[in-house]
Order: structure tokens, then sequence, then C-alpha cells
């Protein structure tokens, strides 16, 4: 079974935002960059239907030089080969105009299966994965947490809201977007890390595809959460705060 | 007065036959003991060599060698009795060389003492002076082995022991015997022949049994890797720790066949004396079975059939057993070895221990915690930012940062460096030592960790570093050597210990009991500072296992991070130690025992002993804070944010 692992790399949770001069983008000077989580459970859940009915787990991504880091950690951890799409001014570009790139980038691979994280950690736009099903004209499902192989496709189990699931069955091949949590991550290893470094990573550049990156839907402004400080301590003993505190809760807030 | 004493006594002739029968003897003894001996040699001399080893400094080994080799130092003094019966035994041998070759030597007529000449007369006395204790030594030992039968011998009697036992007794009896006999009667030759004969049958059985150690213990003693839990260096590409047969190192092999199974590591073991699988010396024996059984070159795992992985993932990487063990073993490096082995290669899969790897391949601490908490915590202490002017980096630590405990103890800390006018900073950013994954066997984090932080230190251009955490410390200053030069680093109990004077004696008439963190202790050789901190607090008392056999707390070897023990918990068997002391206040100088012991006292309910860090306990004495310096208020440590 040959399967495709679309993974993006985003500023590590860790890091400390700021916000670009230009206001539409942020200041990438500082950063620390990972793996997104969900396509971190994507490449996993691609692993273990490697490791049970064995084939061939191929990473796309893309990005500026940077992203060869997210792709060696793909590689260590059990990818057998990447395809590297060198696009430096990726955040100009919309969900479709990536899912451009990578359709163009997958177009002699003819997978199994593609997988994909359900959605980025900076951007969340959560479209990228059903616009390429939709180029490559292939089906696909959402929210997955898990894939299990049948006769004829697919098997997977959704998440829906309040706490359902739901189980439908695709035919292959297929595109599939990975809910984060579903399975348990690995740790990298010295080994993996060792053989990486023989395994094929093919570079594209973006300009030499020739597609049709026009955004659609164009980025106007990115700015952080507005800090709200509205913690309030009430002084007092225990009576004396409970009243202060019915009475803002009454003609304050208004909530009784 | 050489006619009081009478002269020892030897066969004056022997017979063409009887000359025939002893080299006959001889060469069947040397070639059974060569049949076997020459195959254990073949098998440690085709093991790997072992990378970073040097021989050099050389005065460093030769004074190791007489300490622990020729004086026995370490044998008698971490048991004794058992020790000192050791030593006879080991002086005697060593005494009856001379006297050995003289007895082969003389049935050719090439004996070079005589027992009537001056020197022969005083080296054959000289000789049965330690053949005397030597009997009396190797009786004790036997009482011992067959009668009082320490637990950690093992259940079952080794028999061999027992016939070893007697052919030293018989050895030594025979030669004494000779002061009292003529030397032309049939007596002196038949003790002379009983006396070969036990060397004779004594010779095969040394490769064979335990006793090989006689042969091996003083080359593996000589061959140490030099300093207390020295992991060396991986080699090459194809080198992850100790996978298969081929990755055992030389020096591996030797010590595994130089274990005497006196079991002082498995006896000192936390893992093993709370119920767990780990049995140090099960370990060591478990790799001379695959030596034997699949050679150096073998495929075979190492975790496997011969060791467990289960039990190789339940040390705490105290030291204990390689503190204890008298015949030069480095149970660490093969520990954490084996755990290189199965991490590095992915062979080994644990929920905690993914978690604990994931953790910090992306973020920055072994908690897990956003380092945004830390800015917190460090703005809210109003801590000093290190700008390369103050006298020490206070390097926090992942305990230090993000625990509450810990962050009492640096706060504390702090506040006692202040009131000393010593100046400090703390780093912006800093990451785990990689103390944890080190231990664990994670060479691909580590390395990571070990540079990233000795680039940041540089930037920063630290010189000094002082650390609450004896983990960091150790971490910090020996295994990022590395990957680089680390600053130079102490523990803070060696910081106050020397302002100790200037920081005021609090008139309490509390007893402290001090708890000797593992790694400050047996890895960095500190013992008196602590104390001599926790001694402001009152009188000092100790618990039945303390300096160096001090009890580890169970946190060590990244073990903290591995969830739920099987067995008893190692923190509270030590605990009710500390507590059994009658100590109002424990004294505590690592935040990973502070809580472990936290934890393990509250569990024991009301009226336990409160737990303090020597911080602490130095920082109680100080005078009342200023409204200036209200940041450094213990109200300032609420709602940590974990």
């Amino acid at each position: 079974m040959k399967i495709i692992v679309a993974i993006k790399q985003v500023p590590d949770r860790d890091s400390q935002i700021r916000i670009d001069p230009s206001g539409k983008w942020i200041d990438e000077s500082d950063l620390q960059y990972a793996m997104n989580e969900s396509d971190a459970h994507a490449l996993e859940e691609g692993l273990l239907l490697k490791e049970k009915h064995g084939g061939e787990v191929v990473v796309v991504s893309a990005g500026p030089e940077s992203v060869g880091t997210t792709i060696r950690e793909a590689l260590a951890k059990g990818a057998d080969r990447a395809i590297h799409v060198v696009a430096d001014e990726l955040g100009t570009l919309d969900a479709l105009g990536v899912a451009r790139l990578l359709a163009a980038a997958l177009k002699d691979e003819n997978p199994d299966l593609i997988l994909a994280g359900l959605q980025s950690e900076d951007l969340g736009l959560g479209q990228t994965g059903v616009i390429l099903a939709e180029l490559l004209g292939l089906p696909h499902a959402s929210l997955i947490l898990q894939v299990e192989k049948t006769d004829t496709g697919f098997s997977v189990k959704r998440e829906l809201e309040e706490g359902w699931f739901q189980t439908i069955e695709l035919p292959t091949p297929a595109v599939l977007t990975i809910q984060s949590g579903g399975n348990k991550l690995r740790y990298a290893t010295l080994m993996g890390i060792k053989r990486a470094k023989t395994k094929e990573v093919r570079r594209l550049a973006a300009a030499e595809i020739a597609v049709d990156s026009t955004p659609v839907a164009v980025l106007q402004q990115v700015a952080l959460p507005r800090k709200q400080k509205s913690t309030q301590l009430l002084a007092g003993t225990a009576k004396e705060a409970a009243a202060a505190l019915v009475e803002k809760l009454r003609f304050e807030v208004r909530v009784l | 007065m050489t006619f009081l004493l009478p002269t020892l006594a030897e066969p004056q002739h022997f017979s063409l036959a009887e000359k025939l029968l002893f080299a006959a003897l001889v060469l069947a003894s040397a070639l059974l003991f060569w049949r076997r001996f020459g195959v254990i040699l073949d098998k440690i001399l085709k093991s790997k060599k072992d990378p970073g080893f040097h021989l050099f400094p050389i005065g460093e080994r030769i004074r190791d060698f007489v300490w622990e080799v020729v004086l026995q130092a370490k044998v008698i003094r971490q048991r004794p009795a058992a020790g000192l019966s050791h030593a006879f035994v080991f002086w005697a041998f060593c005494a009856f060389v001379l006297v050995t070759l003289n007895h082969g030597a003389q049935v050719f007529g090439f004996g070079f003492l005589n027992p009537a000449g001056t020197i022969g007369r005083f080296y054959f006395w000289f000789a049965a002076v330690f053949a005397l204790a030597c009997a009396v030594g190797i009786l004790a030992l036997f009482v011992r082995r067959f009668l009082i039968r320490p637990r950690w011998l093992g259940e079952k009697l080794s028999w061999e022991s027992g016939f070893i036992a007697l052919l030293i007794f018989v050895l030594m009896v025979t030669y004494l015997a000779g002061f009292f006999v003529a030397g032309t009667g049939t007596s002196i030759r038949v003790l002379w022949w009983l006396h070969t004969l036990s060397l004779l049958i004594f010779l095969p059985i040394i490769p064979h049994t335990k006793h090989l150690h006689l042969l091996l213990s003083p080359v593996t003693v000589f061959l140490s890797r030099g300093s207390f839990s020295r992991i060396p260096p991986l080699s090459g590409d194809e080198d992850f720790g100790l996978v298969a047969g081929a990755d055992l190192t030389r020096l591996v092999s030797l010590q595994a066949y130089s274990c005497v199974e006196c079991g002082r590591c498995t006896e000192h073991c936390p893992a093993a004396n709370t119920g767990k699988l780990l049995n140090p010396k099960a370990i060591v024996l478990g790799l001379r079975d695959y030596l034997n059984h699949c050679g150096p070159s073998s495929e075979e795992p190492l975790l496997g059939k011969y060791n467990s992985q289960q039990a190789a993932f339940q040390c705490t990487t105290c030291g204990a057993c390689e503190f204890q063990c008298p015949v030069g073993i480095e149970h660490l490096p093969i520990l954490v070895g084996l755990r290189r082995g199965a991490v590095n290669t992915g062979a080994w899969q644990d929920t905690y221990g993914s978690k604990l790897f994931l953790a910090l391949e992306r973020g920055s601490n072994a908690l897990g915690i956003s380092p945004a908490e830390r800015d917190k915590f460090i703005a809210r202490q109003e801590l000093p930012l290190f700008d390369g002017t103050q006298e020490y980096c206070l390097w926090l630590g992942c305990m230090g940062s993000y625990d509450p405990r810990g962050r009492e103890i640096v706060a504390d800390l702090a506040r006692v460096m202040n009131f000393l006018g010593t100046s400090y900073g703390v780093l912006r950013k800093e990451k785990c030592t990689g103390d944890p994954v080190r231990r664990l066997g994670n060479d691909l984090l580590f390395q990571q960790l070990a540079e990233e932080n000795l680039k940041n230190l540089a930037q920063n251009k630290v010189k000094k570093i002082v650390s609450i955490c004896p983990h960091c410390v150790r971490t910090i200053q020996e295994d990022w050597k590395e990957y680089g030069t680390p600053p130079e680093i102490e523990h803070h109990s060696e910081f106050l210990a020397r302002h100790a004077d200037r920081l005021p004696r609090q008139p309490l008439q509390d007893k402290v009991a001090f708890h000797d963190p593992c790694y400050l202790g047996r890895y960095r050789n500190v013992y008196d500072e602590p104390r001599a901190v926790a001694a402001l607090a009152g009188e000092l008392v100790e618990a039945p296992r303390n300096h160096e056999r001090s009890f580890c707390c169970g946190a060590g070897g990244g073990l903290a991070f591995l969830g739920e023990e099987t067995g008893d918990r190692v923190s509270n068997v030590r605990a009710a130690e500390l507590v059994a002391t009658g100590a109002q206040t424990i004294a505590a100088a690592c935040p990973f025992c502070n809580s472990m012991f936290r934890d393990a006292l509250a569990a024991g309910g009301e009226g336990a002993p409160q737990l303090l860090d020597i911080a602490q306990i130095a920082a109680r004495g100080l005078p009342p804070i200023g409204p200036d310096s209200s940041g450094m208020d213990s109200n300032g440590m609420g709602g940590s944010g974990i």
C-alpha cells in the first residue's frame, strides 16, 4: 500500500509570537518550528498502516528551506521518502493555492491513500486536505481517529460532536484528514535520524510547477488576542466576600 | 630465637616416578585451566574496543589499584567482618606466590628458598602468619556463607564455594603442619602431596567459577573507566548502545566475567529492595550467560532471553551498586548502555517514556509546561536576568522553573544570595539539561538539549553556575563534556556551606535528619557541605543508611516521569527511615528527592516531620523581609499556575 502523508511545519507552541511590521504575517526571525500536531498523528496513522500491511509512506510538504528539518523528522520516524515543494512565500497563498501545489507534486504518485492533518496550528483553515481531494477527484472524509483497511477500501472512525462517533467505509484511493489524539505518537530515535540521512528527498521548486496559485481568499490582517485582565480579588471575611460577589454578579455582570 | 621456632619441613628427595607424576599433573591441571580460561579470554578480546577509553592518567589507576586491590580498602570498609576475612585470604595468596613457586621448583631440585637459611626461614614464617590468618578467614567466610547465609548471596547454596573453601583450608593446614613434622618421614610426603593436589585441583576450577575474579578483578579495577558512572560516547553511525553481542565492549565483557557474585550491588539496590524485577547482580550475570552462550558477535538481542527490558528500566541510576562493587564492575554504563540500545532503536515503547521524550522534542522542559509559566515566575519573584555582569548564573532547572516546591527553593536561595550580597541572574531561556533522557538512554534528545544549552550559555557569556538540582549539576559538569566545554558549576550546598558562618543560626532545639541525594553524594562526593547548612536548624541526626550508603528517593534515572512503580515505593521506604530517626526536620538538597518525600510524608498522615531544602533552612533564619522586597515573600508563591 502506498500512503502519502501531507505535513506542514508550523511555529512551535512554545514560541513567543510577534506580529511583523506589515501586520499581515508573524515575525519569523526568532521562531522555533515543529511539525503540525494533527499532521504528526496523520504520519503515525500512516506508519501504523504500513507496519501492518506493508508498503511505502511518502511525506509531502510545501514551504521554505527550513521545512527540511520537519521532513527529516518524518523520515526519522519511519517515512520512506519525501517530496519537498520549495515555496518561500507560502503565507501569501490560500488553502487552494497550497492544495494545487501539493496536487501537482503528487501527479505521478498514484497512491492508495492520502492522509493529512485535520487543520494547521497556525492558520487553522482545515481546508487543504479536502481541497486536495477535490483537485485529485478522490473521495474524502475528515475528523478521522482510526483507519482500518478492508477488502475493498477503508473503514474509518470519525469523531462527531458531543462524544458521538461515526464509522464509514471508503473505496481506495481516498483522502482522509486526521484528528489529533487518535493514536499515540512515537518518539524520534537516534537510529531513525541516522537512517533518514540516506532516504530520498525530492525537491520541486514551486515556480517550476505550472499551477495557477492566485489566491481567492486574501489575508487582511493578523493580530494577537487582546489581553483582558479582569480578575478581581475580593477582600474581607468569607461572609463579606460572598456579599460583595453577589452584588457584583447582580449589578456588574447582571447574571443573577 | 631461631631454635624456638620450628623449621618448615620439606621432602628431601623426589623419585623419578614422583617427578613424572608431578609434571603430568601440572600439565593436566594447566591444560584444564586453559581450556576454559582461553575461551573466556578470547571472548573478552574479541569484544569491541571501548570508545573513548584512555589509560592515562596512569597515576590515578595505580592509586586506585593499591587502595582497592592491594589494601582491599573497599572490601573491608563496606563490609568489615567479611571484608577482613576476605583480605586475609587475599593477602595470604599474595604471600604464597613465592612459596608455591618454590614448592614446584624443589621437585626438580631448583628450590630457591631454604627453610634453614635466614631468608628462607624468615619468609616461610612470614607466609605462615598469613596462612594462619587465611585459615581463620576462610573458616569465617564458610560459616557466613553456609550458616549465617545473608540473603543477597542468593537462595541457592553454592557447593562449589564450599569445596573451594575446603581446598583453601587444606592448602593452609598442609603448609602449617609442615612446621611440626620431620623432614624425612612419610608424613611430610603426604602433606606435600596433599598440598600439591589441592593446588592442582584449585587451578582448573578457577575459570569455571566465580573464583575467576581472582585473576580478572585486579585487571578490571585497574582498567576502570576512570570516574563514577562514566557513560562512554557512541562511536560511528552504527553504534546505538548495547543492542546485541557486537556492541559489548571489552570492558563490559571483562566486567561480566569478573563478577564474584557477592551481592553487594543487590544488597544496596533500591529496586531490588522494594520488590522490583531489577537485580543488578542478575544483570551482570545475564551478560555473562549471554557471552557464554552467544558470544561477542551474536545478533541475539541483549535484552530478551538473558536480561529483561523491564528490569533495565527500573533502575534509578542511584549508583549504589557501582559504588559498592569490590571487583570494579561499572553497572551504570551497563544499565544505561542497555537502555540506550532499547531507546535509540525504538525497541522501548512506554506510554510515560514516550510522553517525556515528546515533551522534550517539542518543548523545553521535562514537565511539559509552557515556558511562558517560567517567565511569569521569574517576573513574579523579581529574579534578576543574567546580563554577564553578575558573578553567578542561577540555573533554575525544570523543577526550579515549574514545580511549586522547586520554585520555593529557588526563591529562598535567591533570598539568601541577596542577603549575602552575591550577584546572580537567571537566563531568559533555559532548557532541560537532558538528565532524564541521558539516563533513559535517548542520545538523540540528550545531544540536542546539551548542544542548545551550551550555545545559550556561551551566548550569554556565563562563567559560573549555581543550581539547586544535583541532577542538573552532574549533567552539566560531566555529561555535557561530550558536546563542548560547560561553564564552572556548583551545587547550592557548596555555595551555602562556604558562607554558612555568615548565616544566622536558628535558636531551635530540633533534630535534623539530612538525606544524601545520590547525585550529590555518590556522584559528586559532596557530603559535609549540605550537613553544614542543615545544622543551622538544629542537631544533626543520621538515618541508618547515610553518606555513600544513602538509599535513593526513587526519582533518578528518569523514573520520576515513568508513572507508578511495581512493588513498594522506594520513596516510602526511605521516608520511613528518615521519620524513624525522630527528627522534627528532614533536610533535602535535591528538588526531586523533595518532591518524592513530600508525597511519601503526606501519605504518612499527621505528625510527619517537616521537609525542607537546605536553602529553605538557610533562608528561615534570615532577618524579616522589609517592605521593599515583598517580591520574595512566600505569599507570592501562591497559584503558581501549574
